[in-house]
Formats: structure tokens, C-alpha cells, sequence
């Protein structure tokens, strides 16, 4: 593996569930460097956990099947593996962390027994070493009394606290890439503030690559190095985090980041902007561009799927007109 | 471990010289159940029912009591007395030695039964509700149809069908209560397998055995516990009712179904002979209620 080799290669994976007519996942790719951190944003429903469950292997087969497309991690052809494997390689070498801590425990065994099994299941140790791994793993993750908190079984401890026991068992065996699936959803405001830095922090200690599937514009801002923006089951938009925020270039992107709230003077007791219109339902898939249907700048063009373009180094977008500056004149823009 | 797994990654290994955190054991999880139960009153006083009836079944042999099936044509349907502290039946038997030799039949009816229904309807509903498909269709048919048909009757069949002995009662009451577990087990496996935490479970590499084994049956337990005990008073219920139909216990061994059966022909001229079996039967389905709840209770990590 040369030091510039993705550490997770998606290609084109299309994702289907039953006999439905149109993709759930269409055409997705994308990658993730060693310890980069790639956020995959998008709405309810866009994808964005499919195509985690994917990566990982656990897509609820039938009715959801892949169609199409590989996914390369490590050198390893996740798709051709068999079930073994991949199970060896799930909590070992990739680990996830779910989003809803509460229900995500095993309510019958203790926290540190839980955190033990995940690392019994990877590494030849036995149970006085894993339980040893288990303590550290809860003070690393800065839960207080780590020591008694070890025999707390799941519903003793709150919901910041268990997160950060997922987080804990999910980092127990040293990953290599950490898929976060909302992961600060289910959380009070301020504790996702900390269940978010301290997926960071742990990260940086770690050199573990990161993908945080969010629909929260504001945690990608914070943590990532790139995003991958989806909208019903295709990738629209990629960039390096500055580039999509400073430059977005997809319509549904620009729509998305001007919903966000502002503090500036002038935007302060303004309304929000919306995107008109809804998420089209995976039965009546438009054809062309999904978005077209809620797309101020859509043409006749956009009956046609816009394929996935390099605008700028690592900005890619899935829109005819992009880059916009060049395809409209200010006044249709407006 | 995989042959896939290449590299290993950077491990966090304790320092040389630092001092190895010295962990403090919790007693383990067995004795915290005994530790709840035993704060339970109710659950101690069932447990307490039921082990009194044991150990008097189990001490049968060495009590100094007349042989059950020995009769006194002098002493046909005496009231209690000194000389038979609980009376006798018609044909002169000690109803106390009856008594204590017929637990023997009812509880081991009871046990036996329920573990021959859970043994072979748990791993069935549990597989039916994890495979699913045609898996699931094909066991939860046959479960269907027998569920379809009186729990007493399928039983008498079963027996009819065995040949009449208390072994063969057992298997045909334990097989008459199987679909009930079946049930029970696949309702709840269909219920704890989309939990998060079998997801996740999934998430962490954790093996589908490994699954079965320490996700889903503790958290299908509790319920299949109750249903047991519930199911054992039921169990000594049919007992009795396929001894009375010459299809259990076979005469002149005593049980207490049988006792039952025969003290009704004589409710008025003895009533203590139907007392004492109707007694016992009641205190024993008490016992295993109360100490099924507590069980149940104690088992629940939630409760405290």
C-alpha cells in the first residue's frame, strides 16, 4: 500500500431494496484517506446510513441488496469477502458507532463485559487483559469512575454516557477507519459538543480515519477535512470542507447551507431560507436530476442525470451548470 | 482471528514500571440474582413451597411412613388421627405416605415436562425467528396446527399414542406445551433481533452463534422464565388429569392427580381425602408462581 492510497474506496455502489425500480444508493463513490476525516451529509433518508450499513456489511439482505459497484478498504475487496471475514474485519479494523445509545447496548451485560467480548472477538487475550483493555478504554473516553462504571449495566448510565461507552467499544481494538453514524443525534446540545470533541481528540491520538454521517451542517463545519454531500441516493457534491462552504457549487448545497441560522446582524430575526418542495419518494424517482424538481436553475438539461464533475482540485459536482458562475447570468441566478 | 487482517495497528500498551490498574471484582452476576431474590419476601416464600414439597419427595423413602400402596381393610376412609395424621383412603392406605410419595410423580411431572417443552421449543422459536423465510414458515405452521388443538387433548393423544406410564405422561405433556415456548421464543426473537444492540453487536465482528448465545437468549429469558413456571403448575394440572384417565401414574403408585380423582367419588363420607391432594396441588402452583415473578424480577438488570 503507497502512502497515498486511499485507506476506503467506494465505487459506483448502487443499492436496491426489493424490486423497486430506481437505486436507494445510486452511483455513490467516494473515498478516505489514513486518518482523514469525510463527512457524508444529507437529509432523512437520502442514503447516508445505507451506505454506512454497506461499508460495513450489515445491510439487512434481502430486501436491501447492492447492485453495483465496489468497495475497496485496506486492500481488501470488501464486497468479494466472505461473511467470516467480514466479520472479522467489523469491530477490528473498521468499527461503528451507532445513534441511539440508549437502545445500542446489550441491556443484559454489563458495559465492561460488553467492551471485553468486542475485544476478546479480535485479539488473542483473555479475559483479565480484555477487561484490563475495557478500563482504559472507559478512562479514555472520560467516563468518571471508569472503575465501578465498568460493572454499571447500560440503562445505569445516561445517554451522554453511553455514547461514550460506544465510543469506547468501537476504539477498543484500534481501528483503522471509525464510522460514526449520527452519532451526537440522540444527545443533549451541550454533551454532543463533547461527544464530538472528544471523537476528535481520540481521533487525532489515533491516526484513525472518520466517517461521520450527519445531517447537522454545523458538526461538519467542526470536524471534517472533506464532505460528500448526498441527496436522494447520489452524491451531488464533494469538496475539501473550506471549498464547499466558501464555494458551494450544487444548487441543493447552497440551498443547505442557507437554511443554516446565522449570527450576523442582518440575518438575525430574518426567516430561514427553505428549499421548496420534498425529498422525492424512492418509488417516483424523477429520471434525470433528482433535484430538479426543487431546483431554482432547472432546464430542460436536467432531464438528463448531470454526471458527477471535477470543477476544481477535489471539488466535484453533479450538476449541469456547474460551476455556476459560469453557466448563469446573475439575473437568473437571483 | 482473519487471515484479511493485514498490519496490526498501533496498540496502547501499558508503560514499563507504571503501575497495572488493580481492578476491583463485583461479585459475579449469579449471586447478585441471589442477592435480589433473596430481598424478595414473596419469591422466598415460594421458593420455600416448593422446596419443602422437594425435599419431602426426595426424603420419601427414608421417612418413617407405611409403604403407599400398603392397605389396611381395618382402616378404610379414617379421619386423621394419630395413626394417620391425614387420614386414609378407601382401601385403607396412609394418605400421609400417599401424600408424600405422590409429590414425587406431580413435581416430577411438573419439572420434567416443562423442561422437555422449553429444550425443545426455545431453540426451535429462536431459530425461527432468527432464519426467518421458509425457516420460520415451516416451524411456525406445525406450531399453528398444534396450538390449534386443546393443550389436554393433544397431551391425552400424545399419551394414547407413548402407551400409559408417568415417563411417557411427561414427554406427552412436554410435548403438548412445546409450541407454547415455540411461540414465545420466536415472538421474542423477532422482537430483540432489530434492537440496536444486535446491530451493533453485528458492528463489532461478533459471531452469529455468539449472537444467538449472549444477545438474544438473555434478553428473550425473562419472559420464557414466568411462562415455565407458569407452565409447570399447568404441567402437574395435566398430570393429574392423564393419571385420572389411566394414562399417568399407574395404580397403585399414588399421585396426586390420581388421589384427586378417586376422593371425589367420596367427597362427602371422606372429605380430607380430596383436601389434602387439592391442598398440596394449590401450595405447589402457588410456590412456583411466586418464585417464577421473583425470578423474572431478580433477572432484570433494570430492577435493582
Amino acid at each position: 500500500m503507497s502512502d497515498n492510497a486511499p485507506l476506503l474506496a467506494v465505487e459506483d455502489l448502487s443499492i436496491m431494496i426489493g424490486r423497486q425500480a430506481e437505486n436507494l444508493v445510486d452511483g455513490v463513490s467516494f473515498s478516505v484517506m489514513p486518518g482523514e476525516t469525510l463527512c457524508i451529509v444529507g437529509e432523512s433518508g437520502c442514503g447516508k446510513s445505507v451506505t454506512a450499513l454497506a461499508l460495513m456489511g450489515l445491510l439487512q439482505t434481502p430486501p436491501v441488496h447492492i447492485t453495483s459497484g465496489s468497495v475497496r478498504f485496506d486492500g481488501h475487496d470488501l464486497l468479494g469477502l466472505s461473511v467470516d471475514d467480514w466479520s472479522d474485519l467489523r469491530g477490528d479494523r473498521m468499527a461503528m458507532i451507532f445513534q441511539e445509545p440508549m437502545t445500542a447496548l446489550n441491556p443484559a451485560f454489563t458495559i465492561g463485559d460488553q467492551i471485553a467480548e468486542s475485544v476478546m472477538r479480535h485479539r488473542r487475550i483473555g479475559a483479565e487483559a480484555a477487561r484490563a483493555r475495557a478500563l482504559e478504554m472507559l478512562e479514555r473516553v472520560g467516563i468518571p469512575a471508569a472503575r465501578t462504571r465498568l460493572d454499571a449495566y447500560p440503562h445505569q448510565l445516561s445517554g451522554g454516557m453511553r455514547q461514550r461507552a460506544m465510543i469506547a467499544m468501537a476504539l477498543a481494538n484500534d481501528p483503522t477507519l471509525l464510522i460514526a453514524d449520527e452519532p451526537t443525534t440522540a444527545l443533549d446540545v451541550t454533551i454532543q459538543a463533547q461527544v464530538l470533541q472528544l471523537i476528535r481528540d481520540l481521533q487525532r491520538e489515533s491516526g484513525t480515519a472518520l466517517i461521520l454521517i450527519t445531517h447537522d451542517l454545523g458538526v461538519v463545519a467542526e470536524v471534517a477535512d472533506k464532505v460528500a454531500v448526498m441527496y436522494a441516493g447520489r452524491i451531488v457534491e464533494t469538496a475539501p470542507v473550506e471549498a464547499l462552504f466558501n464555494d458551494p457549487q450544487h444548487p441543493y448545497t447552497i440551498g443547505l447551507i442557507g437554511s443554516l441560522p446565522g449570527l450576523e446582524a442582518g440575518q438575525r430575526g430574518s426567516r430561514l431560507a427553505t428549499i421548496p418542495g420534498l425529498v422525492p419518494a424512492p418509488e417516483s424517482m424523477p429520471a434525470g436530476c433528482r433535484f430538479a424538481d426543487r431546483c431554482p436553475f432547472a432546464t430542460a438539461t436536467c432531464a438528463e442525470a448531470p454526471p458527477l464533475r471535477e470543477i476544481a482540485s477535489g471539488h466535484a459536482v453533479a450538476c449541469h451548470y456547474a460551476p455556476l458562475e459560469e453557466h448563469c447570468a446573475p439575473e437568473q441566478a437571483a | 482471528m482473519s487471515t484479511v487482517v493485514s498490519a496490526p495497528a498501533p496498540r496502547m500498551q501499558p508503560q514499563a514500571g507504571e503501575v497495572q490498574p488493580q481492578i476491583e471484582k463485583l461479585p459475579p452476576r449469579r449471586s447478585r440474582v441471589w442477592e435480589k431474590l433473596r430481598r424478595r419476601p414473596s419469591a422466598l416464600f415460594g421458593a420455600v413451597l416448593v422446596g419443602t414439597f422437594v425435599i419431602l419427595a426426595i426424603a420419601a423413602p427414608i421417612l418413617p411412613i407405611p409403604p403407599p400402596a400398603q392397605g389396611d381393610w381395618g382402616a378404610i376412609r379414617v379421619a386423621p388421627s394419630l395413626d394417620h395424621p391425614l387420614g386414609t383412603d378407601q382401601n385403607g392406605r396412609d394418605l400421609l405416605s400417599r401424600m408424600i410419595w405422590g409429590a414425587q410423580a406431580s413435581l416430577l411431572a411438573g419439572v420434567v415436562s416443562v423442561v422437555i417443552a422449553v429444550l425443545a421449543g426455545v431453540p426451535l422459536g429462536v431459530i425461527a425467528g432468527w432464519r426467518g423465510g421458509w425457516t420460520d414458515a415451516t416451524i411456525s405452521r406445525i406450531t399453528e396446527a398444534l396450538l390449534a388443538v386443546p393443550f389436554l387433548i393433544l397431551a391425552i393423544a400424545f399419551a394414547a399414542f407413548l402407551g400409559p406410564s408417568l415417563t411417557n405422561a411427561m414427554i406427552a405433556i412436554g410435548l403438548s406445551a412445546t409450541p407454547i415456548f415455540i411461540r414465545l421464543a420466536r415472538g421474542q426473537t423477532l422482537a430483540v433481533k432489530t434492537e440496536d444492540y444486535v446491530e451493533s453487536a453485528r458492528a463489532a465482528g461478533v459471531g452469529q452463534m455468539s449472537i444467538l448465545w449472549r444477545y438474544i437468549l438473555p434478553n428473550i429469558a425473562p419472559p420464557i422464565i414466568v411462562q415455565a413456571t407458569l407452565t409447570v403448575a399447568t404441567a402437574i394440572i395435566a398430570e393429574a388429569s392423564l393419571s385420572f384417565l389411566g394414562l399417568g401414574q399407574q395404580p397403585p403408585a399414588p399421585s396426586w392427580g390420581a388421589m384427586l380423582n378417586t376422593a371425589k367419588n367420596f367427597m362427602e363420607q371422606a372429605p380430607w381425602m380430596a383436601m389434602w391432594p387439592g391442598a398440596a396441588i394449590f401450595l405447589v402452583v402457588l410456590g412456583f408462581n411466586l418464585f417464577g415473578d421473583g425470578l423474572r424480577d431478580a433477572l432484570d438488570p433494570r430492577e435493582s
